[in-house]
């Protein structure tokens, strides 16, 4: 019997095509589908107590703004009022929403390439039809930009929340403890939060670890881009006294100078406590009793700098004008977007030199 | 041949003695030398911190305190200023994660990490019983967790007192009383009674939940839900509020809860008596000026007002009761955490192998 040989059907193994892209967002669905709604329930309800808190706040502002007369005591009283009811949990929940960028990266960043590395899922992952660069970026790109956009949308629903507060003058534009929460920071924040978790993921090969280095991490670099970074992003303005800046502005150092040269701290303190004494003696009655002299200080001071002004004293303030408020939103998620992309790229690159 | 029968060697089966349990102190460090070391490390890291800006803040309250002659209204106003540019630490909101996350990463994979991996197959059939097991470990990381959270309060009563000593007006709105929400659970027992709280909450999710990652962030959302929940609506009723009508002369350490004006018996409505209170204004016509004169007026309005028919109340909370408080607070979340250990173990016990 003559052995039959059939000539190789060549079209099956020329050009092989690698797996298409869209095959891999069932996979990013199906592995990290808890996490995604994780990320959901959050901020669904966190929007949800924005929402209800957010319009209670709105009702009361609009009630406060429409008594009339305007001027009067009555109604000056009724803003202090609303100030008094809603600022102080307003700007304690903006601080604490600072944390939702970092948990956010930490808990749905990290197990990413941690979770793969730790129970070695990676071997069977990364020898798909799928090579490991693109399944890596294929992984990483997607769920950024989830997070990111849920992010900025949340973003905005915390300014609409926070805005009357900043209508009435309570909060200047560029609080620092609010900077990051509104606008374009608080979805840059997000962004960098999950490529640090993603780059931890993948040098530390641990899940727990990995979202306690992010989360430390995004802790200490917030804190940092907040004292150190963002005062200068721009060079800040000078003036001469505390009036020259409008009452909007982010008054970030003060100091004295006489005859051109600057007056260190210790030596205006010195000048400066007996004067304040003598102005506190002067001006209060003396039947206020001492928890009440604090509402007397403004005047006192005004006293002191008079003096000290006339007596040959300049007094200079360095501050960022409230119109810098969305220049320096973008220089922030600029610098924040660049880090990102480099933070993923080395994660890309680690995945491709490891050795399987 | 005949086989040999020995007797059984009865001294090596009569009174089996279990494990003892200091056995288990070499397991349990092995096993979460990781998660402590990390705790101690932060708790440590954020106390250098405190301890540096601390120590330049009772160097200004000491002197502000040596200025003389004391009591006088000069040297009131001169102990007045603690802040610059370490004053977000002030509001105490920075510090409230601290014991979530220790009691989250430490407890949380305590039982989950077993009953993830598998390994719960091995550690429960040793020599030692799985409830055992299971009370050992909880309790002597919840004895681990709490010390050092209890030290670490210490320092922070040491950091906030000259805030408190002076009811300082550290930030915009309101003197700082102890009462404060996010400083309360930060000073005394409470600090460590949270942290022990999210550590026993930990462990029992980690034993419903079964997966590591999970456990966390479920310990994590029970905790900010019950934080919340405590300082904005339960820490108020601990005890009945006092209601006075003398508002005008309540001590500042108070702990204000409500307001509200009535005449004749019958409450008035807060935009009604801004009316009332802006004619009174006009018709008294105190001197205008700065924001520091607004005061006074606005003194002598309501003692004008009192004088007059109305009656101003308030429910409040006074500072003597800062320590009941805080030991109800710090009983109730024993308690807790006892329910939630006890809890665990009996899942442990009862879980089919």
């Amino acid at each position: 019997m003559t052995a039959l040989t059939v000539p190789a059907a060549h079209h099956d193994n020329e050009n092989p095509r690698p797996v298409p892209w869209r095959r891999m967002t069932g996979v990013i669905w199906r592995q990290h589908r808890y996490a995604l709604l994780g990320v959901v329930a959050l901020l669904g309800a966190l929007s949800l107590y924005l929402t209800v808190a957010g319009t209670s706040m709105h009702h009361a502002y609009a009630a406060a703004l429409a008594c009339r007369p305007a001027s009067s005591y009555g109604c000056q009283n009724q803003v202090i009022d609303f100030n008094t009811a809603y600022a102080r949990t307003a700007q304690t929940v903006g601080v604490l929403l600072m944390a939702v960028p970092m948990l956010i990266g930490a808990f749905v960043g990290a197990p990413v390439l941690a979770r793969e590395l730790e129970t070695g899922t990676f071997r069977y992952a990364w020898t798909q039809g799928f090579g490991r660069q693109r399944w890596t970026l294929a992984k990483l790109v997607p769920l950024a930009v989830m997070v990111t956009a849920a992010a900025g949308l949340f973003g905005l629903l915390f300014s609409w929340y926070y805005q009357p507060l900043f209508a009435d003058g309570m909060s200047i534009p560029l609080d620092p403890k609010l900077f990051g929460v509104r606008g374009v920071a608080f979805a840059a924040w997000t962004l960098a939060a999950f490529a640090t978790g993603a780059l931890s993921g993948m040098l530390i090969r641990r899940v727990v670890p990995a979202i306690a280095v992010t989360l430390a991490v995004c802790v200490a670099l917030s804190f940092a881009a907040g004292l150190y970074l963002r005062p200068h992003y721009m060079t800040p303005l000078t003036g001469r006294n505390l009036a020259s800046a409008p009452a909007s502005a982010w008054v970030l150092n003060g100091w004295w100078t006489r005859g051109g040269t600057t007056v260190s701290q210790a030596a205006m303190d010195q000048i400066e406590t007996p004067l304040f004494r003598q102005a506190v003696t002067a001006t209060v009655p003396k039947n206020v009793s001492s928890d009440d002299v604090k509402f007397y200080k403004g005047s006192a001071s005004a006293q002191v700098q008079d003096y000290l002004v006339r007596h040959g004293y300049t007094h200079w303030i360095s501050y960022q004008p409230a119109s810098r408020f969305w220049p320096f939103q973008w220089i922030e998620g600029g610098w924040l977007l660049a880090l990102s992309v480099l933070l993923i790229a080395a994660t890309v690159w680690l995945v491709r030199r490891r050795a399987a | 041949m005949t086989a040999l029968t020995a007797p059984a060697s009865s001294d090596a089966d009569a009174g089996l003695r279990p494990v003892p349990w200091r056995r288990m102190a070499g397991i349990i460090w092995r096993q979460h030398r990781y998660a402590l070391i990390g705790e101690v490390t932060v708790l440590g890291a954020v106390a250098v911190v405190l301890w540096l800006i601390g120590t330049s803040l009772h160097h200004d309250y000491a002197a502000a305190l040596a200025c003389q002659p004391a009591g006088s209204q000069a040297c009131a106003e001169t102990a007045l200023t603690f802040g610059g540019s370490f004053a977000f630490l002030a509001n105490g909101g920075i510090l409230q994660p601290l014991p979530v996350l220790i009691g989250a990463f430490v407890g949380g994979p305590l039982l989950a990490r077993e009953m993830e991996t598998g390994t719960f197959r091995y550690a429960w059939t040793q020599g030692f019983g799985r409830r055992r097991w299971a009370l050992a470990k909880l309790v002597t990381l919840a004895v681990a967790v709490t010390v050092p959270a209890t030290a670490f309060s210490l320092e922070l009563a040491w950091y906030y007192q000259p805030y408190f000593a002076t009811r300082n007006v550290a930030f915009d709105l309101t003197e700082m009383t102890p009462f404060y929400p996010a400083l309360f659970d930060l000073h005394g027992t409470t600090f460590a009674a949270w942290t022990l709280a999210a550590f026993a909450i930990g462990g029992l999710a980690g034993m419903l939940i079964r997966r590591v990652v999970p456990a966390i962030a479920a310990t994590m959302a029970v905790y900010a839900g019950l934080a919340f929940a405590v300082g904005a609506f339960l820490r108020e009723h601990y005890l009945a509020p006092l209601v006075t009508t003398s508002s005008l002369n309540l001590p500042s350490s108070s702990w204000i809860l409500s307001q509200w004006w009535t005449k004749g018996g019958a409450v008035v409505s807060p935009t009604a008596m801004n009316n009332v209170i802006d004619k009174t204004f006009t018709s008294l016509n105190p001197p205008e000026g700065s924001p520091g004169q607004k005061f006074p007026a606005y003194q002598s309005i309501l003692r004008y007002l009192t004088e007059h028919g109305y009656t101003y109340w308030t429910r409040y909370q006074p500072g003597s009761r800062y320590w009941p408080f805080q030991w109800i607070e710090s009983g109730w979340l024993l308690a807790l955490s006892l329910i939630c250990v006890v809890a665990a173990v009996w899942l442990v016990r009862r879980r089919a192998a």
